[in-house]
């Protein structure tokens, strides 16, 4: 087991490693772009060139596209995990998600059920699209969508997986990610208002919705297992800024089994698993650890988790992880800002073990520079026994 | 008529998704006004706030409550229009320039239409321009700007500077909400205020029309 293995696992298992672990998610071109020295991808300019959306426009609904989106996507995240490497992270969250479908020069759908418009970043990366709205509006839908591109995800996850892991797992620790969460598979390809109806009207359509997703979530486990991958990263949004969008008894109610059978089919697999919800997660985090995930993340300071706090909390039973802001701190801060959050981060929930520390997302805008400046402060504060003298 | 409207403020209240529209159509065929009717379901939206607010509700209930809330206001609103109900107050609603989600600010809406507010939605994705020319045309008093994503924050000092250049920054009040918001944000923008949910947002907008 590599030094960089060792570790991850030691937080994990909330052991003290020899130095607190870094993680990074890095999900935006423009990001990949700055660390690796490439250029924006072919579909990126494509895409950003207005003379070819008419030509788009009018061959891409006659195109089985899924495959060259496949090819795009695919390389994304080896460039991604290449770029994580190479800034010298312990670990990474590595997003492979082919289920996108163009269907013009600014609009997608994906393999769900769900359709979005095309983003760009400011220098004219292709961004990740913006979901607005869903096809599935009927238990009738549901039975007629086309699944079988759905069933080809854990062939296409063992594929990729394979490659990165084989470039890249001595060199890193990788959590590969397997399509979205159950909550988001759910109630996106519906819409939010029809799914919260559906919750009262018509729970059985809504449990047979989830245990599809939750068969198909094991068997990527089991794909990305083969593929050698020691971590999975399941990432499912159940909170926004105040607190959970459903109440924590219906998560249960409609969720907890299935949580549950993925995280007992990734530890069957010798594999660590990472619950990863956006939002104020306050009130759900005992219900992750009941569901038996081994860490959690994002803990974004802007929703109000405070890091001592979940520590205190939890932080005998769950790894935490994250928690570096990235509205401020990873953006624009001084070089002193970047190693003062650190340092608080770690004295925060360091103590003992069981801490990665990671940024609480990604988006265009973040500073290479400061996510430099951020794993140098690591270095400094995060070796045990700690020593956080300024 | 009083034990009545309670059952409708209660069924709001409860949740109950399969009562609400029955009761109201029984209501108006039994001679009760449809403003009535429509003031029983407003105080069962309050009563879905407050239990949001003990964190007994959560999100989804909330947006529950306001599908019934749209769904009663089907059956009511071809009655109301002919009486004529006095509104509190006119609100600009939009997502801001590049930024399309819209479940808070949907929300947002429902709730200050069952509050008495005549809601201008402008939809998602919009640009400073319509937000002056909906400002103009309506006589808003209040723009509320929803915004989910870090990198779309600086189209919120848009439209405030879109305001001003248009001379009509004094006559509005300005609110923006979502995830990114933070009151630090609300001071660098130089707007009036910031919502962390729907429930403080119509709180907000009632404390600047009173």
């Amino acid at each position: 087991m590599s030094e960089k293995h060792e570790r991850v696992v030691a937080a994990l298992e909330l052991r003290e490693p020899d130095r607190v672990p870094t993680m990074d998610l890095i999900s935006e071109f423009s990001t990949i772009n700055k660390i690796l020295g490439s250029k924006p991808s072919v579909a990126s300019k494509l895409f950003a060139n207005p003379r070819m959306g008419w030509l788009l426009d009018r061959v891409l609904p006659y195109t089985k596209n899924l495959d060259i989106a496949d090819w795009e996507i695919s390389r994304f995240a080896y460039h991604a995990t290449a770029a994580m490497a190479e800034l010298g992270y312990d670990s990474a969250w590595v997003n492979y998600l082919p289920v996108f479908r163009y269907l013009s020069s600014t609009r997608v759908e994906d393999i769900y059920g769900r359709y979005f418009d095309i983003a760009f970043d400011r220098v004219g990366n292709l961004s990740t699209p913006m979901y607005r709205g869903g096809l599935i509006s009927s238990q009738e839908d549901w039975k007629a969508w086309d699944k079988r591109a759905i069933l080809r995800l854990p062939e296409r996850a063992y594929r990729t997986y394979k490659r990165i892991q084989k470039d890249f797992g001595d060199k890193i620790f990788i959590f590969g990610i397997f399509s979205f969460g159950l909550f988001e598979n759910t109630w996106q390809p519906m819409g939010f208002e029809r799914f919260v109806v559906a919750l009262r009207k018509e729970k059985e359509f809504v449990r047979r919705v989830i245990r599809f997703h939750a068969d198909l979530q094991c068997m990527g486990i089991e794909a990305m297992a083969d593929a050698g991958l020691p971590g999975v990263l399941f990432g499912d949004d159940l909170a926004y800024r105040s607190g959970p969008i459903l109440s924590p008894r219906t998560l249960e109610e409609f969720y907890g089994d299935a949580y549950r059978r993925i995280t007992e089919t990734a530890h069957r697999l010798g594999m660590k698993i990472i619950m990863h919800s956006c939002g104020n997660t306050s009130s759900l985090l005992e219900w992750f650890c009941d569901c038996g995930f081994d860490g959690v993340h994002p803990l974004e300071p802007t929703a109000g988790m405070d890091l001592a706090s979940v520590k205190q909390a939890v932080g005998d039973r769950i790894c935490l992880v994250g928690n570096i802001d990235i509205t401020h701190i990873l953006v624009d801060a001084t070089r002193e800002e970047v190693f003062e959050a650190v340092r608080q981060a770690i004295k925060d929930a360091g103590a003992g073990g069981g801490y990665i520390l990671a940024p609480d997302h990604s988006h265009p805008d973040m500073s290479v520079e400061r996510l430099r400046w951020m794993l140098e402060a690591v270095e400094r504060y995060g070796r045990y026994p700690l020593n956080l003298e300024e | 008529m009083e034990e009545y409207l309670e059952k409708v403020k209660e069924a709001v209240a409860n949740l109950e998704l399969d009562e609400v529209t029955p009761l109201l159509k029984e209501g108006l065929e039994a001679g009760i006004g449809a403003v009535d009717l429509l003031g029983a379901m407003s105080q069962g939206m309050v009563k879905v706030g407050e239990l949001f607010e003990k964190e007994e509700y959560f999100l989804a209930d909330l947006v529950l409550a306001g599908e019934m809330m749209k769904e009663g206001l089907k059956v009511l609103e071809p009655h109301l229009t002919e009486t004529g109900v006095e509104k509190k107050g006119t609100v600009v609603l939009c997502t801001v320039k590049g930024d399309i989600h819209d479940i808070g600010k949907n929300l947002v809406g429902t709730m200050l239409t069952s509050s008495g507010f005549k809601v201008v939605d402008l939809g998602v994705d919009v640009s400073e321009d319509k937000v002056v020319e909906a400002v103009r045309s309506h006589s808003a008093g209040a723009v509320g700007l929803s915004v989910l994503l870090t990198t779309m924050v600086n189209s919120i000092g848009d439209v405030v500077s879109a305001l001003k250049s248009a001379g009509l920054r004094d006559q509005v009040k300005i609110a923006i909400g979502g995830a990114c918001t933070t009151q630090e944000l609300a001071d660098r923008m130089g707007v009036d205020a910031v919502g962390k949910d729907a429930v403080e947002a119509v709180r907000i907008f009632s404390s600047w029309f009173n």
